[in-house]
């Protein structure tokens, strides 16, 4: 789906950066020293890579800007049709119609060129070829400039769009301009819309967010339709439109009863039954607004009958302020509600209902007797969900007391203590009572007290109120704590075992001394085994037993082919790496020898190592002097 | 006879002789600016035998054989070396149908055949893809014209059927000539001019 994947288009270059970003590339990174000498084969090779690379590096970056633009056939209706509103289909599906275009085209430049270079019998003639190969693939980008600006910019303002998802729970908030719905959607929900006294100042679709009845409820802001014929909308009403066509949703209908908006009622009117067909299926709510200003009451005879008109027709009219927040919350519960139930019946006509339903099965527990019994459900709790419905607040919390008392407010613990004699709750506690500090107030009974608790405890715990459950473990837990504790007990004895040892100094680490042993002692395996209770009298056979070379002569083996222990007289289970790899002596020597004599050269020109190259006689006499008459003059 | 064509011609040069009295060591002889001044009749016989076109590149490097035709060498023991390869841009005609490669002499390589030239219209300034219909002269040799080579300076002739000219008659021009300008081999592309 790619709802969310508009964020995630990669940045378009423009052509000029482009072109210098790919040609910068090739330039880092395919070699780039090169002689006139080198051998012809390793100058084409050159030469061909850099096309290659170019050509490969224009495919990728066009072949990733075509896959994650979207494709307006794939999204959801709502922003293919939104895409068309905003950028014009036509456009975007031929920019990048060019913009496959020039990738075909380069691919075939790089191709042509590669071929021809394979004819190249010198440098001029190659590197010419490259020049001109890479050229035309510039130039092929260099005539798209325009698509990529477009798509630069489509990019860009898509990825600033709405994240708003058709699917879900919508509510959709139209009318003329000016009316209040901005307003509303930022009293409903936490999204900031620009509020002001001109028309137009919601230039777009703005989303925001909401909870009802634990769930998830988007609200939709669109900027004001005025009244034409579809053609000729604008951009912006388009907008609106379309989000009226495609998104399922409830729409709140937002009328201003005040007029203040600059268009009289009639005319609001008029607007509604022009787009009436575009709320075919859709739960309606007409919102009076404004209604601060002036009520449906207040309004002429017949401005009161066209509400009068809507009642009837089965749309509820609701008075709403968006500055006192009257009604709002009744048009939002009203709302989300029909939109619910509009929901579920869509859903239980549908086809997937069956497959929900099929799997559902609510089982009822079989009566014993005849005896009724009834739910039962405490009193606080049927108090409380009164009190939910009802939305007031439970009590008077001190975050309350302090904001009404304000400056005078002082925290009054005090009032919560639960005394014998209430009246004595706000009364000075003394300092000295009867001759003595209250604060060094040590009850003469208290270690009595004490004693006679832990007695309690002693007997508690000896009734095995504390114990845990047994039954409530099965056989499986038993084992397992069984264990543990073995397990527990092998650790504290061997933490002992290791502080008795006698260790004087630094001592290697187990690892190392791991790699040099190589393996763990049989005896000191099968000491371990039988402390913990296996049976290890007759292991001879184990797996785990090292054998000397008569033994593991089991089975029929080729004389050539002999066990990897070679030359050794104690089997590891890590070969030494010079012999690692090689069958047999024979081998071992021939490696040797073939060792030695690769650093005779080294030895005898006295090098260092194989990046000296110390000359150590720069004007060798024999070449330098004399004429040109017998040898030894070679290339001089 | 060359010495009787060009006259010299001896012209009083005046403005060299001072005005005024000059000292006898002084004087000059007159300027005479001697000037070989070749005959008109020569220089139009000249003219004619350059040949009826005036084209865009006059004159080009001759390119040896060495350069155009490379060795290649077969038989067993390699030792047989009289097979040579064309090495640049070439033009064969549609109905091409090479030799049996046991008897070819020379090896034009379908790399490096084109079909097309990119031709500029002197006059229009403007630049078409035109199909080539055949090499009339290659400058450096009448080898390279017979193979079809295409170097700077050939003269190829191009199906202009594109540009829609018309003759006085009525008759619609499908073939005209163009001078290729460029080097097809190192640019991989043929560029020419019409010869209008």
């Amino acid at each position: 789906m790619a709802l969310y994947n508009f964020k995630k288009i990669t940045v378009v270059p423009s052509a000029k950066d482009f072109i210098d970003l790919t040609l910068s590339k090739t330039q880092r990174k395919t070699p780039t020293v090169i002689h006139k000498h080198y051998q012809i084969h390793r100058i084409r090779h050159f030469y061909m890579r850099k096309v290659k690379y170019t050509q490969q590096n224009y495919h990728d970056r066009l072949t990733q800007i075509l896959t994650d633009f979207p494709k307006l056939d794939d999204i959801h209706p709502f922003y293919a049709d939104l895409m068309n509103v905003l950028y014009d289909k036509d456009h975007y599906k031929l920019a990048l119609g060019q913009i496959n275009i020039a990738k075909n085209l380069i691919d075939n430049v790089g191709k042509d060129y590669v071929r021809l270079m394979k004819y190249g019998d010198s440098l001029y003639r190659c590197k010419q070829l490259k020049r001109a190969a890479l050229g035309r693939m510039c130039t092929i980008i260099k005539r798209q400039k325009q698509s990529l600006e477009y798509l630069e910019q489509v990019r860009q303002h898509l990825s600033r769009l709405p994240t708003i998802d058709p699917n879900t729970r919508t509510l959709l908030l139209c009318g003329y301009p000016n009316v209040g719905k901005s307003s509303f959607i930022n009293k409903v929900t936490r999204a900031d819309v620009e509020v002001q006294p001109y028309a137009f100042t919601t230039k777009s679709l703005f989303v925001g967010h909401m909870d009802y009845k634990y769930l998830r409820w988007q609200v939709v802001d669109t900027p004001g339709i005025l009244d034409h014929p579809l053609e000729d909308r604008n951009t912006i009403e388009m907008q609106a439109i379309t989000a009226l066509a495609h998104l399922r949703a409830a729409v709140l209908y937002v009328m201003d009863v005040s007029e203040q908006c600059g268009h009289s009622l009639e005319e609001q009117v008029e607007l509604f039954k022009n787009i009436k067909p575009l709320f075919a299926n859709k739960p309606l709510i007409i919102v009076a607004n404004k209604c601060d200003v002036k009520r449906i009451a207040e309004l002429p005879e017949e401005s009161q009958k066209i509400f009068e008109a809507f009642e009837a027709e089965g749309f509820s009219v609701i008075e709403t302020s968006t500055l006192t927040e009257e009604g709002v919350i009744q048009v939002k519960t009203e709302a989300c509600d029909r939109l619910l139930a509009h929901r579920v019946d869509t859903k239980m006509k549908g086809n997937k209902v069956n497959e929900v339903l099929n799997r559902l099965h609510l089982a009822m527990p079989n009566k014993r007797d005849n005896k009724e019994r009834l739910p039962f459900i405490p009193e606080g709790a049927i108090t409380r969900k009164k009190r939910m419905e009802v939305d007031t607040p439970k009590r008077k919390l001190e975050r309350d007391l302090e904001l009404e008392l304000g400056d005078d407010y002082i925290l009054d613990l005090q009032k919560y203590w639960d005394l014998m004699n209430s009246s004595e709750k706000y009364d000075k506690i003394p300092e000295i009572w009867e001759g003595h500090n209250i604060l060094d107030y040590i009850d003469p009974d208290i270690m009595r007290k004490l004693e006679e608790l832990e007695k309690e405890e002693e007997l508690r715990e000896a009734a095995g109120e504390y114990d845990s459950e047994p039954e409530s473990e099965d056989e499986e837990m038993m084992e397992i704590r069984q264990l543990a504790q073995q397990i527990r007990e092998k650790k504290k004895l061997k933490i002992l075992q290791s502080k008795e040892k006698d260790t004087r100094g630094p001592r290697m680490p187990r690892t190392a001394k791991k790699a040099s042993i190589e393996h763990v002692q049989r005896k000191v395996l099968e000491k371990e085994m039988t402390d913990l209770g296996l049976d290890m009298t007759n292991k001879d056979d184990a797996h785990y037993v090292r054998r000397s070379r008569s033994a593991t002569r089991k089975r029929k083996r080729d004389e050539s082919v002999t066990p990897t222990s070679v030359a050794r007289s104690r089997s590891c289970s890590r070969t030494p790496r010079d012999v690692s790899g090689l069958r047999d002596e024979k081998m071992v020597k021939k490696v040797k020898t073939m060792a030695k004599k690769a650093q005779k050269k080294m030895n005898r020109l006295g090098r260092k190592g194989e990046s000296d190259r110390h000359i150590f006689d720069l004007k060798p006499k024999h070449l330098l002097v004399g004429k040109r008459k017998s040898g030894k003059t070679q290339r001089r | 006879i060359k010495m009787h064509e060009k006259r010299n011609t001896k012209q009083k040069n005046d403005e060299k002789t001072p005005k005024g009295a000059v000292p006898a060591y002084l004087l000059d002889r007159e300027g005479q600016t001697r000037a070989k001044v070749l005959s008109n009749m020569i220089k139009q016989k000249r003219k004619e035998k350059a040949g009826k076109w005036e084209v865009p590149v006059p004159k080009v490097r001759a390119q040896g054989e060495t350069e155009v035709l490379k060795v290649i060498r077969t038989g067993k023991r390699k030792k047989k070396a009289w097979k040579r390869m064309v090495t640049k841009i070439c033009f064969v005609g549609d109905g091409f149908t090479r030799k049996p490669p046991k008897y070819e002499r020379f090896i034009r390589p379908m790399g490096l055949r084109f079909k097309k030239a990119h031709v500029t219209h002197p006059e229009l300034k403007a630049t078409f893809c035109l199909p080539i219909l055949g090499v009339k002269k290659n400058p450096s040799s009448p080898l390279y014209t017979t193979l079809g080579v295409i170097t700077k300076g050939t003269v190829i002739e191009v199906n202009v059927s594109e540009l829609g000219l018309v003759t006085q008659g009525g008759k619609v021009i499908w073939g005209k000539y163009a001078q290729v300008t460029n080097n097809p081999e190192n640019d991989g592309c043929i560029n020419a001019v019409l010869l209008v």
